[in-house]
């Protein structure tokens, strides 16, 4: 027997066996259809964090320890940090003073401040103070222009480097360089326009909404003593490991704190590692519940087609003796039935990779994340609800397959 | 029964028994049934209801397999054939026409008749060529996308009549064909059997009906499982 053809005409079967129960079909398709939408979902989210990740991964640095007054992720002991001292610029001086030659250490401030250029403003831009070794740190250069220099921090220059979506949003069609913006009350130059990182992170800083100016420049005219605290990078650079690094920054930092060997350090040190438990662990609870609400909803929703399927089966047992008693063998009913029910789920598959696409161009526009469809994505979802089709139909197709054709064709 | 019958046999029942367990309780539907049937044969299977007809031709259709006895078709033995190459002999060597039509509601006329040689595995040319062949042939041609419930039962019955030819099988099986239409559309199915068997086809039917029997050129009556009586007819009506 010729399978092609078998294929063919089942499912040409089945489309009419669906097409002829319209809203039966639809109902059933819904748990199926919330089941894909929940695998898309958790799976684009999946990838938008893994690349909002690895875009912060980036920017953080995977070789660099940061010396900051408090972690990175504070779960709930809060208090016991809230009442540490300040970092201030000139402990990040002796740092660098004692990890001369063996580590870059390159300190910065932020703060928020409006922009103005002209008629055109851009409100709370994160300002960031810091030096020209900044970009050995982080990887991102200028597009054009050029980044801050040693000079600009020595003299307190009003240099600006601006990110991308700022000079997009300020200048427009106007080339950036060269001209004068307000940040706050002051005036600063455009030196420098950063190369476009592609904007948000998952709640994370937009990179391409930033402004950098020197550290001198950023405590003359914003350093009121509330903004004095101080962020330390420090890359190694004649330093083997990150561990070591590590090590030596805390004593080094000990030293210049006076700290007694029994006291504990009134600082943190931050790391890629420090964000990466976190992050494992959001990741985590969103595939989790993903999952969980995948295989329920699909579960669900497969039990539905079966419900359906056996009574599809037994509304066409006639049908079946009519079927066997001029041929069809018990494999062409079974293939029957499974494509029946695969191409009922199918049909819900392919619904809720639509509704998936507009919820992820809905996430897209927000701005919570980059979210897209991938192909892998609609691909897996595909054969998932095939293979679910395929689970759900196998009983009551078996079923249908093993009727007698004496009794089926007497059945009423 | 002479031995010229054994020769041109189409099909050779010895001994066919059918019984029905029903609890404890057995039922023989067919108690030692013996019967040669040749090529080309016009035959009527009567009785009183429960004389097992329908099991006698479940039998000879493949649709069921005796008890104990044997059973050849076309030289071939049927018991001990799975159920498979039951199907497969089903498709391919014979073609059933019911008392109730029994065509598949959703699907249109063509695909109706087409279904045989779809199971069969024949290319979808062929069976275009060959399902409209069968369709002509019982004067439907212009009936082709309907569906069934668009028909009348005589129509209908034509379609049942173009589903069993269209693998040109070696037998045709109708198990009371004219029970469900009046007796001018009745008569109309049997003038379209008739043609089939002058044109060389062997029939099969089961009837209550002498005038539909009249039709037949010879009469097998049941009685309680048994054959009471195996009689050569005219086949007088086939000719008027
Ligand atoms: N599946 C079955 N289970 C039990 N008994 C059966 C079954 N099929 C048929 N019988 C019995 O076998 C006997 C013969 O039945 P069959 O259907 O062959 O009769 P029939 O001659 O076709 O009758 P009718 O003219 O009413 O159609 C009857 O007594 C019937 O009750
Ligand atoms: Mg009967």
């Amino acid at each position: 027997m010729n399978t092609t053809l078998d294929i063919v005409e089942s499912f040409k079967i089945a489309w009419a066996a669906i097409i002829a129960n319209k809203a039966r079909g639809a109902l059933t398709t819904l748990g199926i259809i919330i089941g894909i939408v929940a695998v898309t979902t958790t799976m684009t989210a999946f990838n938008g964090m893994q690349s909002s990740f690895s875009q912060a991964a980036g920017a953080i640095g995977v070789d660099v320890v940061y010396v900051s007054r408090m972690p990175w992720i504070v779960m709930n002991d809060f208090f016991d940090f809230r009442n540490r001292p300040n970092l201030n610029i000139s402990e990040a001086q002796q740092l660098e003073k004692a990890f001369e030659g063996r580590a870059i250490v390159n300190p910065s401030i932020d703060t928020r401040r409006d922009l103005r250029f002209h008629s055109r403003t851009m409100e709370g831009v994160s300002i960031i103070g810091t030096t020209e070794k900044m970009p050995i740190i982080t990887n991102r250069m200028p597009e054009y222009g050029r980044f801050l220099m040693e000079f600009d921090v020595r003299y307190k220059k009003n240099a600006a480097i601006i990110g991308y979506e700022v000079a997009e949003d300020l200048f427009g069609s106007v080339n950036p360089l060269n001209k004068e913006i307000n940040i706050g009350r002051y005036t600063f130059r455009v030196a420098g326009v950063m190369e476009e990182q592609g904007g948000n992170t998952l709640g994370g800083p937009n990179f391409d909404r930033q402004v950098f100016i020197p550290i001198s420049t950023f405590i003359k005219s914003f350093g009121g003593r509330r903004f004095m605290d101080v962020d330390i990078a420090v890359k190694a650079s004649a330093i083997s490991t990150l561990d070591d690094l590590e090590y030596e920054v805390i004593g080094e930092m000990r030293k210049i704190r006076k700290l007694r060997p029994t006291e504990p350090e009134n600082f943190s040190i931050n790391k890629l590692d420090s964000l990466l438990g976190a992050f494992n662990s959001i990741v985590g609870a969103v595939l989790g519940i993903g999952l969980l609400v995948t295989s329920i909803a699909l579960f669900v929703g497969g039990i539905g087609v079966m419900n359906i399927m056996f009574v599809s089966v037994t509304e066409r047992t006639r049908e079946i003796g009519i079927r066997k008693a001029i041929g069809a063998k018990r494999r062409s009913i079974l293939m029957q039935f499974l494509f029946e029910s695969a191409t009922i789920c199918l049909l819900g598959g392919l619904i809720g990779i639509l509704i998936s696409a507009g919820l992820a161009a809905a996430i897209n526009a927000s701005g919570m994340m980059p979210a897209s469809l991938s192909p892998g994505i609609m691909l897996a979802s595909i054969i998932v609800s095939v293979v679910v089709g395929v689970f759900a139909g196998l009983v009551p197709a078996f079923k249908g397959a093993r009727l007698d054709p004496i009794d089926a064709l007497r059945y009423e | 029964m002479s031995n010229s019958y054994h020769r041109n046999a189409v099909l050779a029942l010895r001994d066919v028994v059918k019984t029905y367990e029903m609890g404890a309780e057995k039922v023989h539907a067919l108690s030692g049934v013996s019967l040669d049937i040749n090529r080309n044969e016009y035959v009527a299977i009567m009785g009183p209801s429960g004389s097992g007809k329908s099991t006698l031709m479940n039998i000879i259709g493949c649709l069921d397999i005796p008890t104990s006895g044997s059973y050849s078709l076309d030289g071939e033995m049927v018991a001990n054939k799975s159920e498979g190459e039951l199907a497969e002999i089903r498709n391919r060597m014979i073609g059933f026409v019911f008392q109730t039509f029994n065509l598949i509601p959703r699907a249109d006329i063509f695909h109706n008749v087409e279904l045989p040689l779809v199971y069969g595995g024949i290319p979808k040319a062929e069976r275009r060529q060959r399902t409209e062949e069968a369709i002509e042939q019982v004067g439907l041609a212009d009936r082709m996308k309907h569906k069934p419930n668009e028909l009348s039962g005589g129509q209908r019955q034509r379609v049942a009549i173009a589903r069993a030819l269209v693998f040109n099988p070696s037998i045709i099986l109708a198990d009371e064909p004219t029970g469900n239409l009046d007796t001018k559309t009745g008569e109309e199915i049997m003038g379209m059997f008739d043609d089939l068997h002058a044109a060389g086809q062997t029939i099969i039917l089961v009837t209550h009906e002498d005038n539909i029997a009249r039709h037949a050129n010879r009469a097998i009556h049941l009685r309680d499982g048994k054959i009471e009586r195996d009689v050569v007819t005219s086949g007088d009506a086939a000719a008027a």
